[in-house]
């Protein structure tokens, strides 16, 4: 298999494979049972990514220790309890849909939105940054090991800035080198300075965990040489969220860094760490986008792409234009499972007297947020007491808060 | 309470958490079934602490409504504490009476999560069925080999092992509903001392009170022998296992063979001590099967009716297939049974690769890692049941071969020697049953014959070798 791969590498976007394969082969599914597995995957789509990764958490048997390494095409990644419409600049997703008053569109074409299985916050994936997950029986599980594994991992490659921190975060410190002598604890460096004005370390892994009965999964990303950095903020700041109130875990942010390292170079280094933590001297198998054939896999990676999946899993939260002073229509909505399901509307010219606010206008309520395309559309007829720029001015803030998402997840890279 | 709840329950002490409040309890006198006291108790389960010093999390979504019957380690509900999403399962069964958390609402750990009404024998019996099942229901859709089964049934536990659920043995000590496992505590009885007849060997009530009878019985007539298992005088069903199944299936076609039995003592005096002179230096230590095999082989190039297949689908049209090569089944007795995997092409293999090949084939039978490969197209059949004893058997041949030799144990007995002194010789039974449709008595005994000429000279084998 990894033969074939690597004879067909140039030749499989234009291509099928010959033979259609329906299933995994009985060799990988083997595999599964291995005490040890380690993966490479040669796939950039993100959703196919989380699928396999999905896969090996749920087949792998329950006392083996997995690696999967995967690099993906740039892509937003939400946490499983995050709201994108807080997180995400969800306008700049679908390029074309890019207003004129960007003066500096960010020229990275087409960027998917995915919401994944495990917790924690948003991230940015391009082709500069390398994702590591291992997976792991539950009761040998503990939040740092692996950070550490991959701290090891960094300073073999000669970056002993790295270290662990109390969030369980890879970071570089940026202070001078002091006298100490390095040590092998993984969680402090010879360039940490204790004062609290110095140089904030820069984050370069962010991780995430999925604990099931028997399994740990603990995910992160590794910003090796991703050419974004001066723009990922524009894609992780929205606009909406000053308006917003919501539950659900946010992100904390973080400046990040590169760490300046090849993606092979980590890989390779990440993978020598792991081997030595389980004792295996095995080789990484190769997955791709043959995996795609597999049912589990395929129906995973259709959860991940449908709508229903990004934004239904939202935990509730409203949204209110009242601190806003260009608009003077009053509005707020709740939205509750990605529904809106309650709000007002009002002007403030008469004050907050109830007479004259208005439920929510006809044809929202029940609406799906993420299938609204078009606030004029929806608005225009349904405030007829309220003069029409005023309306005009509130669909143009509507527009820019909570944007009608084109770019949908499945549209893109067929 | 609703009239499903037709059996009893038992009070327990699963979680050191709120003090026991038995609450709804039933005068006797309504729907009696057993003369004990019956009550309904809803366990509030309380969400863990997750670690990290977390003290609340938010709850992401249910995977249960109340109402919803649940076993043990089904997911209940999945929560998120900032960076780990976490699946909750259920800690024993039992049917949900309340959800104190709606989705996206914080829960505190160290508070109750859901509350769940323990059921006792209700939930042991009906409705889910196990995963191993299905699969194993999945896999074995038609007739199977005695040997696809049995690797099939390896797949399954493995495949169940790897689904996570239900992992029965492997995990828990004994299968037990906590209602069961309070009566055992009750009675002053150990679990694992009682046999335990529901599914999966999981014991129920019935066992546990079967047990404790047993057990006064059992003080009375203590002269009595014990017979194995624990004693017990009841005729006890089982269903035949997979290979018993597979061996009746063969078997039953095998009654339609007129076998006839020819038997002939060889001594093995030539073989014994030519086996001792290698086994010096071979390693493994070679028996005496490889050579009856390599003999058998070769005698079958002369007697090549032997070898042959019959074909009897068409009962007016009985076809007979002179089979080129010789594959030899080499029954093989193993701890699930009688398993009979094949060496093929012995024709071309020496006596060395022989026993490498046998030894291979055992290893395998003894781990259930033997393949449907390793059970296709035997030609001819060599039981060899003087591992255990034996004089004359008459084995019994598989379609659709024609011949089988069966080889009972070597042991020495006296004899005279050309010049008429006693001696001692080792003699081996040799006993070939064959298909008389097509073999006749005299061509068996022919090749029976050249058999014992090859063990009994074993010089002569090199002659015949290719």
């Amino acid at each position: 298999m990894i033969v074939w791969n690597s004879a067909c590498r140039s030749a499989r976007l234009s291509t099928r494979p010959l033979t259609v394969r329906r299933c995994l082969s009985q060799r990988t599914l083997d595999r599964l049972t291995d005490p040890v597995q380690s993966y490479i995957s040669t796939s950039r789509d993100p959703y196919l990514n989380l699928s396999i990764e999905h896969f090996l958490l749920q087949q792998s048997a329950p006392e083996s220790v997995v690696l999967l390494l995967y690099v993906n095409r740039p892509s937003i990644i939400i946490g499983r309890n995050q709201n994108p419409w807080l997180e995400v600049n969800l306008a700049l997703l679908d390029p074309s849909s890019h207003d004129q008053s960007y003066s500096e569109p960010p020229g990275l074409g087409a960027v998917d939105l995915v919401r994944r299985r495990s917790g924690g916050g948003t991230v940015f994936h391009d082709e500069g940054n390398v994702n590591w997950t291992v997976i792991c029986p539950s009761k040998d599980f503990t939040r740092d090991q692996h950070a550490e594994m991959v701290v090891r991992a960094l300073r073999d490659c000669g970056i002993d800035r790295a270290r662990v921190n109390v969030r369980h975060d890879i970071v570089l410190d940026q202070g001078q080198h002091s006298l100490t002598i390095g040590s092998d604890d993984t969680h402090s460096t010879p360039y940490q300075t204790p004062e609290a004005d110095a140089r904030k370390p820069l984050k370069v892994s962010g991780s995430a965990y999925k604990l099931t009965r028997q399994r740990a999964l603990h995910h992160g990303t590794c910003l090796l040489s991703s050419p974004n950095l001066n723009i990922i903020p524009h894609y992780l700041h929205s606009p909406a969220k000053p308006y917003m109130t919501a539950r659900g875990v946010e992100s904390v942010s973080s400046p990040v860094g590169n760490i300046l390292l090849s993606n092979e170079r980590f890989i390779a280094s990440v993978q020598k760490q792991f081997g030595k933590l389980y004792r295996s001297i095995g080789d990484a198998q190769e997955v791709g986008d043959e995996w795609q054939e597999h049912d589990s896999v395929r129906k995973g990676c259709d959860e991940l792409k449908s709508p229903e999946w990004t934004y239904l899993q939202t935990p509730q939260f409203s949204i209110s234009n009242q601190s806003d002073t260009l608009t003077d229509v009053d509005l707020e909505l709740s939205v509750r499972n990605g529904v809106i399901s309650s709000g007002f509307c009002g002007t403030r010219k008469s004050g907050y007297s109830g007479a004259a606010r208005t439920g929510l206008p006809a044809g929202l309520d029940g609406r799906r947020l993420h299938d609204i395309s078009s606030w004029d559309d929806e608005l225009g007829g349904s405030l007829p007491s309220v003069s029409h720029d005023r309306v005009t001015r509130l669909c143009k803030w509507l527009h820019m808060m909570l944007p009608p998402p084109i770019g949908r997840p499945n549209t893109h890279f067929r | 309470m609703s009239l499903s709840r037709l059996a009893p329950r038992r009070a327990l002490q699963v979680y050191a958490s709120a003090t026991a409040q038995p609450h709804n309890a039933r005068p006797l006198f309504h729907r009696k079934l057993h003369a004990s006291p019956r009550l309904d108790v809803v366990r509030p389960f309380l969400l863990a602490d997750i670690g990290e010093g977390i003290t609340e999390c938010q709850l992401i979504q249910w995977f249960v409504q109340p109402g919803a019957r649940v076993e043990q380690f089904d997911k209940l509900c999945e929560v998120q504490s900032d960076k780990a999403s976490v699946e909750i399962t259920s800690p024993f069964d039992g049917v949900i009476k309340k959800l104190h958390y709606g989705p996206d609402d914080m829960a505190v750990t160290g508070k109750p999560l859901v509350d769940i009404d323990i059921q006792g024998e209700v939930g042991e019996e009906g409705g889910v069925e196990e995963s191993v099942e299905d699969v194993v229901r999945a896999e074995g859709g038609g007739e199977l080999d005695a040997a696809e089964l049995d690797a099939a049934a390896t797949t399954t536990q493995e495949r169940g092992r790897q689904h996570g659920s239900r992992q029965s043995k492997e995990v828990m000590g004994s299968l037990a509903t906590p209602a069961v496992r309070h009566l055992t505590k009750e009675m002053n009885v150990n679990i694992s001392d009682v046999q335990g007849t529901g599914r999966d060997g999981r014991v129920l009530k019935e066992d546990v009170h079967r047990h404790v009878s047993q057990q006064t019985q059992q003080t009375v007539p203590q002269q009595q022998q014990r017979t194995g298992l624990p004693a017990t005088r009841e005729d006890k069903k089982a269903p035949l296992t997979p290979v018993q199944t597979q061996m009746f299936k063969a078997m039953t076609r095998s009654l339609s063979i007129p076998h006839f039995l020819y038997t002939c003592a060889a001594d093995m005096g030539a073989i014994t001590s030519l086996r001792k002179k290698l086994n010096v230096r071979a390693e493994p230590k070679l028996t005496h099967l490889p050579f009856i095999i390599k003999a058998v082989s070769l005698a079958l190039r002369h007697h090549p009716l032997l070898n042959s297949s019959l074909d009897t689908k068409d009962p007016k049209k009985p076809e007979l297939t002179y089979r080129g090569a010789h594959h030899f089944g080499v029954a093989m007795d193993t701890p699930s049974g009688l398993l009979v995997p094949v060496i093929h092409n012995v024709q071309d293999l020496s006596i060395t690769e022989v026993a490498a090949r046998l030894l291979q084939l055992s290893e395998k039978a003894r781990n259930n890692k033997l393949a449907p490969s390793d059970f296709s197209s035997a030609t001819f059949t060599i039981s060899n049941i003087g591992s255990v004893g034996g004089g004359v058997v008459a084995p019994i041949i598989t379609e659709p071969q024609v011949g089988i030799l069966g080889i009972g144990r070597s042991r020495m007995v006296p004899a005279f020697d050309e010049n008429g002194q006693l001696v001692k010789k080792e003699e081996l039974v040799l006993s070939w049953s064959a298909d008389h449709r097509v073999v006749d008595g005299a061509e068996c005994a022919r090749c029976a014959e050249r058999v014992r000429g090859l063990l009994e000279e074993p010089g002569s084998m090199i002659m015949g070798m290719r």
